[in-house]
């Protein structure tokens, strides 16, 4: 019987097939729908969610793992919205982020803090005293909300969570 | 010999009939608007010699009417078939005029006095008609017809101004639909096709902002029995269009929100209107966004050719994402990508057309039960090969022609037309 | 209506000014909030783009803990809310994916079964609650107040996978804010990303997003944004003065609500309950100008 583990590598390996095939970018026609109601698009030059596709259907993927465009998406879902052959570049991206880590190539710190939060509280973070428009502080207390609880069991959920991340990254 | 059956009066019906009658064979033809044309009587011109639409349909129109062997049938549709090849009982359902067709001298007073407006389809909802009306100025009939579901007589009892202002006396409330049993011996389907409606495609903007038209509507506004007299006066605020964009493969080439097919003719038509607008005022900015450029017809390479250099029309690879309306200008603005160069961009333009699909018409369902034909998994109809026997059907004696079985140009349905037209006259001979 | 609620990790720690503003609204509208024990990141963005194992483990989790509730869950997060939307589409569609979570869910004492809903802020307040018992319990109308609504991404698409509003044409924040006798209309960019998503990455192009969207707003002669998502609105408003700095435009003031702070005030309440000091926006006018 498959570990749990081998069942999580496999889950991952299919994401690679996954992006030709399931994704539909072999049927795309470069028509640029995607690209031109892309909110990064229009700023970045080095992102373009055509052209990504188009290296995705034809197995150019190497490069693309390494390149800082697959970052810069900003998951707006314009994409999928409008693409007329139901290919859906933000999936084709996050999956692509996922290898890229998996691989050991850069990706933004940031990801790293939220990650440790999550350990660390359940959450992104912990709560904050925040600044006031007037100059002042105010807590979750202050305002007479309730405390934040995470998961009742601390212990058994980051294990899970670093065996996941772990799990993501082998293999 | 038995007459021949045509259903449909557009320029396909309209080539059949008229070759049929003119190798000597009796042609009933049936249509369901007050006037036979089709869309070519709604074109402004026609490509690739840029010759008035109209201009060159209405003699064929006046001659199927005059035609000794020809009786134009219209507001009438088939209703049930029975037989086979060579014996055909048809029923026709004429829908009343309320207006005797042999007294009406098409001089329009009704039409001047009536108080009821109504869209008016035939310009494309750009203007209105009245409750009583003559479908265009060429119509074939030149007869009016009352709109009996907007006539105030007709809904409420009250007006009949018109039957108080004819002066040939030809209104005539009391007439009654009529059935008429003919039998022939062959069967040509020439029912066209009707235009895509891309509100669904939203982000378009069509219905939301008044100046995003659909290729018809720019036909209607660009011509000068339009509502605007040619004139490119835009609907929200009448400003006179300067920048033109075209959007292709609207509803087509997609497998949401409309059809995986080509609709074959866009490419050509866009076009064709491009150079209209550039005729009309050469400094306009015209831009094409396409996705290919379809030109296998004969002249057709040479006429995009031209278009770019001749006439400055701008052709950009790229289907665009998006299409927005300034609230306060109400100018548009285009979202694109050009794909060749990966530059994303935006054009501003004050009207906006939309190359919609050509889809299959509603009534071939009926049409098609009744004759007992297999329609497509898009309502057009099937041809029995469409290599070896293109214009036959699985119903022998029954044929095929125009946009009737998919999109294509007047070129291509009137050379099928003649080709049904020989395949039924063959018909008649055999059986009669 | 009763529902679970789910305030999220944004609106928890730092934008519990929403969180204030929804537990002061929603319970005089008929609508009973139920906390989550137990509850955790939903995962998005935290993880969804390192591990999609882990981002719908995360997400799952939730769910299942609602599902035990017996209840609906509601978000008050755009991003929270597709990110559940998002992972029960993939555990129905993937069963190898659903039971490599529930092995880990089990662990826990939880389960995904498959029967857990989730509802949006606007579908409680437009569909469940609606416009006409909002606008009758309006005491203090926001007399015209010409308001932008901006509903967000992740609450409009993808409408393969979620029907809360339309995805071209959302009316139903309209709808809300002119329930509270506020004016509004549509304008181009109303479907258009706050670019948040994006800091993580590249800051200088989010605020350049960001501020091209304000700045046609204020174009438009609107007085005021209004949103549901706290990522949004820390960038709307939080942000608003980086923005005004990225594109060297000082003029660039424009006051930012949660919608549910406006509806707040129109149904008179004061406005510390609402967590009105925590906006960053000039928005102290606007108040005034409702509350006197």
């Amino acid at each position: 019987m498959a570990t749990r583990n081998e069942l999580e590598v496999k889950f991952i390996s299919r994401m690679l097939s996954r992006l030709v095939g399931e994704m539909n970018a072999e049927v795309c026609d470069q028509c640029g729908k995607c690209s031109s109601a892309c909110p990064v698009s229009k700023e970045i030059e080095g992102f373009n969610p055509r052209q990504l596709i188009a290296k995705v259907s034809t197995g150019r993927l190497n490069g693309l793992l390494k390149e800082d465009a697959i970052w810069t998406c900003t998951t707006c879902l314009k994409c999928r919205e409008r693409c007329p052959e139901e290919i859906s570049p933000y999936d084709v991206i996050l999956i692509l982020r996922n290898l890229a880590y998996r691989a050991g190539y850069s990706y933004p710190k940031g990801y790293d803090d939220f990650i440790e939060g999550v350990k660390e509280s359940g959450y992104v973070s912990k709560p904050q005293t925040v600044k006031t428009r007037d100059g002042g502080k105010m807590s979750r207390e202050d305002m007479g909300l309730p405390e934040v609880a995470g998961p009742e069991d601390m212990g058994r959920f980051r294990g899970i969570v670093e065996g996941i991340i772990e799990a993501g990254k082998s293999g | 010999m038995k007459p021949v059956m045509v259903i449909g009066g557009g320029v396909a019906g309209i080539q059949a009939a008229l070759d049929l009658a003119d190798r000597g064979l009796t042609v009933h033809l049936v249509e369901k608007d007050p006037s036979i044309g089709g869309v070519m009587a709604q074109l402004d011109k026609t490509l690739p010699t840029m010759d008035c639409s109209i201009c060159i349909l209405a003699p064929k129109m006046i001659e199927c009417f005059r035609h000794p062997n020809i009786t134009i049938h219209t507001q009438s549709r088939v209703k049930e078939v029975a037989g086979g090849a060579g014996n055909f009982d048809v029923k026709v359902l004429k829908e009343p005029r309320s207006v005797d067709e042999t007294k009406c001298t098409g001089c329009g007073l009704c039409t001047q006095k009536c108080p009821t407006k109504v869209r008016n389809d035939w310009q494309e909802g750009l203007t209105d008609r009245k409750a009583v009306y003559i479908m265009f100025p060429q119509a074939v009939p030149l007869t009016a017809t009352i709109d009996r579901d907007h006539c105030l007589y007709f809904q409420k009892g009250v007006c009949q101004l018109c039957s108080k202002v004819c002066p040939a006396g030809a209104i005539d409330y009391e007439q009654k639909p009529e059935e008429l049993n003919l039998n022939v011996s062959s069967i040509i389907v020439a029912t066209g096709f009707q235009e895509y409606d891309p509100t669904e495609l939203k982000e378009y903007g069509y219905s939301r902002f008044k100046d995003v038209l659909t290729a018809m509507e720019f036909e209607r506004l660009v011509c000068a029995s339009g509502p605007t007299g040619g004139h490119l006066n835009r609907p929200s605020d009448s400003k006179l269009a300067h920048r033109v964009a075209f959007v292709q493969c609207v509803g087509s080439r997609t497998h949401k929100k409309g059809y995986p097919y080509c609709s074959s003719v866009c490419c050509m038509y866009a076009t064709k209107e491009a150079v209209l607008i550039k005729e009309h005022d050469p400094t306009a900015e015209v831009n094409v966004f396409y996705m290919d450029l379809k030109v296998f017809g004969k002249g057709f390479q040479q006429f995009v050719d031209r278009a770019k250099s001749h006439y400055g029309v701008v052709y950009v690879r790229g289907r665009p994402g998006e299409i927005r309306m300034n609230p306060l200008t109400r100018d548009l603005t285009v979202w694109y990508e050009d794909t060749v160069t990966g530059d994303v961009s935006s054009m501003e333009a004050d009207l906006v057309v939309l190359c919609t699909t050509m889809i299959s018409r509603p009534e071939n369902k009926e049409l098609a039960r009744a004759l007992g034909l297999e329609l497509d998994e898009w309502g057009f109809f099937k041809p029995l090969n469409p290599l070896t026997n293109p214009v036959e059907t699985g119903m022998p004696g029954v044929f095929l022609c125009g946009c009737s079985h998919g999109p294509r140009d007047i070129p291509e349905s009137v050379a099928e037309a003649s080709g049904a037209a020989a395949c039924a006259a063959e018909v008649s001979r055999r059986f009669a | 209506m009763k529902y679970a609620l789910y305030p999220g990790c944004t609106v928890q720690t730092d934008q519990f000014g929403y969180e204030a503003s929804v537990r002061e609204t929603l319970p005089n509208l008929g609508v009973e909030l139920v906390d989550m024990r137990g509850a955790s990141c939903c995962g998005f963005p935290a993880l969804s783009s390192i591990s999609k194992v882990g981002w719908h483990y995360l997400s799952a989790r939730n769910l299942a803990i609602a599902e035990k509730m017996g209840l609906a869950m509601l978000p008050l997060c755009n991003g929270c809310h597709l990110s559940f939307i998002e992972t029960m589409h993939f555990l129905e569609e993937d069963l190898e994916l659903r039971s490599i979570i529930n092995s880990h869910l089990e662990k826990e004492g939880l389960m995904y079964e498959g029967n857990a809903k989730v509802v949006h802020l606007l579908e409680v307040l437009h569909d469940q609650v609606g416009v006409d018992r909002i606008r009758g319990q309006v005491v203090k109308p926001l007399k015209g107040l010409k308001i932008a609504s901006h509903p967000g991404c992740h609450a409009i698409r993808p409408s393969d996978l979620q029907k809360v509003d339309d995805p071209e044409d959302p009316r139903k924040l309209d709808d809300l804010i002119k329930a509270l006798g506020a004016e509004t209309f549509d304008y181009p960019e109303k479907i258009d990303c706050c670019g948040s998503q994006l800091a993580v990455a590249s800051g200088r192009t989010t605020l350049k997003i960001a501020g091209d969207k304000l700045k046609a707003v204020k174009s438009y002669g609107f007085e005021a944004l209004v949103t549901t998502c706290p990522f949004c609105f820390k960038m709307y408003d939080g942000r608003q003065r980086a923005i005004k700095g990225a594109l060297k435009d000082d003029s660039l003031d424009l006051p930012v609500f949660y919608y549910t702070q406006l509806l707040g005030l129109a149904l008179g309440s004061s406005p510390d309950r609402l967590g009105l000091q925590m906006n960053m926006s000039p928005v102290d006018s606007i108040v005034e100008r409702i509350t006197e």
